[in-house]
């Protein structure tokens, strides 16, 4: 052992290298980056003039920002519970070896790999007026037709939808994964004790995949604040700004007026929103335990 | 072998040598990318629509041009997020398709080039644009685009449901309102003659039209808005009469609602309503279905400029597009490459006006081909009333996004249309202010 750390040198740090010039150029440099273009009045061609903390104060009295927040927010809040439960609703469902489970596994998880573009444009042909397959239903069914993107309230909702049927995917297989990690003998042992389903799930099931649980939560956590690419093509934020979501905000004031001193203080704003929520619902899943 | 080895690097020095003899040009445009339709076209008049005849047109200069490659990129419209990425990385292409209204941003940035020399070097003078253009590039006493078109919101009229509602006159032509109280009264009638709303518009998604209208009836009401270009002014009786109309013409079933801009433009070819409110661009394709049996405009299409409803003067808000140079170093070939094109661009205007677009060039309104388009004398009005906003307001297109929202919200019932125009008079005035 000791003559194996004598044998060691500075020199076997180059293996690290290429990994750490990609982590500095492409992670620590943009961060540190971002936080000095948000000191600054800067517009997408440089000429940066400090400001301090200016555009701070200029983006927490924007209302324009408090209702992004709080749209993004109410989307986080409905839609990561949706994805974490019917995630395990399915992965509970497919735990099983036969061919039909896995068909469905595979067919559940297909909407994962697909663009951003392509599933906005499944939904828009859901959700559309007039030709759309929900005007069609609520036509055929003789009810007043819905402006799904574009009535407050509704159009959050079908970004949340359009989310939701996109995402399910690496919830289930994470959730999956765990499943089939749990020792058989525990169930066995449950059966011998002629515990009731329930109970198994409440006392064996749930328990043994909570990390993962936490690890799915926080993950869809800090996807779901995210938010934009949906919301952008589905409903362009509208109407009234009731589905802007705050990384639309940030594109908005970076990249259509110039304001990218504005947009870098938001993104900072969105990036401690999201360090919060996720070390809360760390702290949340974690605190029983060590009680 | 000696002789496969000599002749093959023979073969290489002449193919670099005619290489080296052509010289290229990086376009990068919007109009959409149509190259299985019109990729292989150089006869411009068998083209149609924007992308057809701007495809054909580059298809055309290139056979003429043999020592000349034009590099097309097609961007997704309107293409300013790439722009952007490609000039703050110095890598921006050669020549770019840019709305009137956007090139102040890029010119007061210095990062356009201005083509006052381009055009002299090809012995063309300013002077073959129309005012209404040529208004739309000159910044600061040099010409920083070449002039392409004008363009403006149109009413495009289906004359078989006018005919239904008893609004066509004896001349033929259809009976539109000329203030706001006829407006309703024309709606109300066309409404329950034929169970349709009167109005087809743009009201979900993208609400830049909600923008144009409202400059069209400010410009109306001689309402100086921009009197000062780093401030708009709209708490003003005269931005709460436009967005009012608006709302009532939405709160009466006057107008189709929730349609995006692509179920405003399907459900008009569907009949949807009478009076779709949409851009010029839209005219060959309506014309061209107006001429087909069986369908909602057959023999029953028309269009019109926006009707002047309110007392003041005749106007209508106008941009257009043009051609831009981004700030590069060029050789010399390079810009006598682009020289021919603009020339060549400018000399064939008559192609592209038949999109609906209203020409840049002069000459084009003189010419018989011109004149003879279906429903051309309608518009030709647009070329003295169409107005643009001061070329000193910048960020117009975020300003037309702003706009847009605070209008639908108060259509919409979201907001009072005081609250609305408040908001947006203030939302824009911080986006000016930081600049």
């Amino acid at each position: 052992m000791a003559e194996s750390y004598r044998r060691s040198r500075w020199s076997h740090a180059l293996f690290v290298v290429p990994y750490l010039i990609v982590f500095l150029t492409l992670l620590v440099f943009p961060l540190f980056w971002g936080m000095w273009l948000s000191l600054n009045k800067v517009d997408l061609f440089g000429g940066a003039e400090f400001v301090g903390l200016r555009q701070y104060a200029r983006v927490l009295s924007d209302p324009v920002f408090h209702q992004a927040v709080r749209n993004t927010v109410i989307f986080v809040a409905v839609s990561v519970p949706v994805l974490v439960g019917l995630g395990l609703f399915l992965a509970l469902a497919l735990n099983r070896k036969t061919r039909g489970a896995a068909f469905l596994r595979g067919l559940y998880f297909s909407s994962t790999i697909l663009s951003v573009t392509i599933v906005t444009l499944i939904w828009r042909i859901v959700f559309i007026p007039n030709d759309g397959l929900m005007a069609l239903i609520f036509a055929g069914l003789g009810w007043e037709p819905i402006g799904f993107l574009s009535t407050k309230g509704w159009s959050l909702f079908s970004v949340g939808v359009a989310t939701v049927w996109w995402c399910i995917g690496l919830p289930m297989m994470l959730l999956l994964a765990a499943l089939q990690q749990i020792p058989a003998d525990l169930y066995e042992a449950a059966a011998l004790d002629n515990a009731s389903k329930g109970r198994i799930l409440t006392r064996i099931t749930l328990p043994s995949i909570k990390p993962t649980i936490m690890l799915v939560a926080v993950i869809q956590i800090v996807m779901q604040f995210q938010l934009f690419g949906q919301a952008l093509l589905m409903t362009n934020g509208g109407p009234a700004g009731t589905s802007r979501p705050i990384v639309m905000y940030i594109y908005e004031t970076a990249f259509i007026r110039w304001d990218v001193g504005l947009g870098a203080a938001a993104s900072e704003i969105l990036f401690v929103i999201i360090l919060c929520a996720a070390m809360l619902q760390y702290w949340i899943s974690t605190r029983k335990e060590e009680v | 072998m000696k002789r496969l080895l000599i002749g093959t690097a023979l073969a290489s020095i002449a193919c670099a040598g005619m290489a080296g003899a052509e010289t290229t040009i990086e376009l990068q445009r919007f109009f959409g990318a149509c190259d299985a339709d019109f990729g292989n076209v150089t006869d411009v008049s068998q083209a149609v629509g924007e992308c057809g005849i701007i495809t054909a047109l580059v298809n055309k200069f290139e056979a003429d041009n043999p020592d000349i490659d034009v590099n097309v990129t097609t961007v997704e419209w309107p293409g300013y997020d790439q722009l952007n990425a490609q000039l703050a990385s110095r890598a921006a292409p050669d020549v770019v398709s840019m709305h009137y209204s956007v090139i102040s941003d890029y010119q007061t940035r210095g990062l356009l080039d201005p083509i006052d020399d381009v055009l002299a070097a090809q012995g063309m003078s300013a002077d073959v644009f129309t005012d209404a253009s040529l208004a739309g590039v000159t910044k600061e006493g040099a010409t920083y685009g070449l002039p392409f078109d004008n363009w403006t919101m149109l009413f495009h009229v289906n004359m078989n449901m006018m005919q239904e509602a008893g609004l066509v006159g004896d001349d033929g032509a259809p009976i539109l309102p000329a203030s706001v109280e006829e407006l309703y009264e024309q709606g109300m009638q066309f409404k329950e003659a034929t169970g349709k709303p009167y109005l087809v518009q743009i009201l979900a998604n993208e609400t830049a039209a909600y923008t144009r209208i409202l400059y069209t009836f400010l410009q109306q009401q001689n309402a100086d808005f921009f009197a000062d270009p780093t401030a708009i002014k709209l708490t003003t009786p005269e931005a709460t009469n436009v967005v009012e109309m608006l709302k009532k013409i939405y709160d009466e079933g006057l107008t189709t609602t929730d349609m995006d801009y692509p179920a405003a433009v399907s459900g008009f070819s569907n009949g949807a309503g009478g009076i779709a409110v949409n851009g010029t661009w839209l005219i060959g394709d309506y014309t061209a279905q107006s001429e087909a049996e069986g369908n909602a405009l057959s023999g029953g299409y028309t269009v019109y400029p926006l009707p002047q409803l309110f007392e003041g003067r005749d106007s209508t808000y106008a941009d257009g597009h043009g051609w831009v140079l981004p700030k590069k170093d060029r050789s010399e070939e390079q810009l006598e490459a682009i020289g021919k094109l603009f020339k060549f661009l400018a000399e064939n205007d008559f192609h592209w006006a038949r999109t609906g677009h209203l020409p840049a060039v002069k000459a084009v309104f003189e010419m018989e081909e011109f004149q003879s388009l279906p429903h051309r004398d309608n518009i030709a009005e647009i070329a003295q009333t169409g107005q643009s906003l001061p070329p000193e307001v910048l960020r117009q297109f975020a300003i037309q996004d702003i706009l847009g929202e605070e209008i639908a919200a108060a259509v919409h019932g979201d907001k009072s249309v005081e609250d609305a125009l408040a908001t947006a008079e203030k939302r824009v005035n911080d986006l000016l202010a930081n600049i």
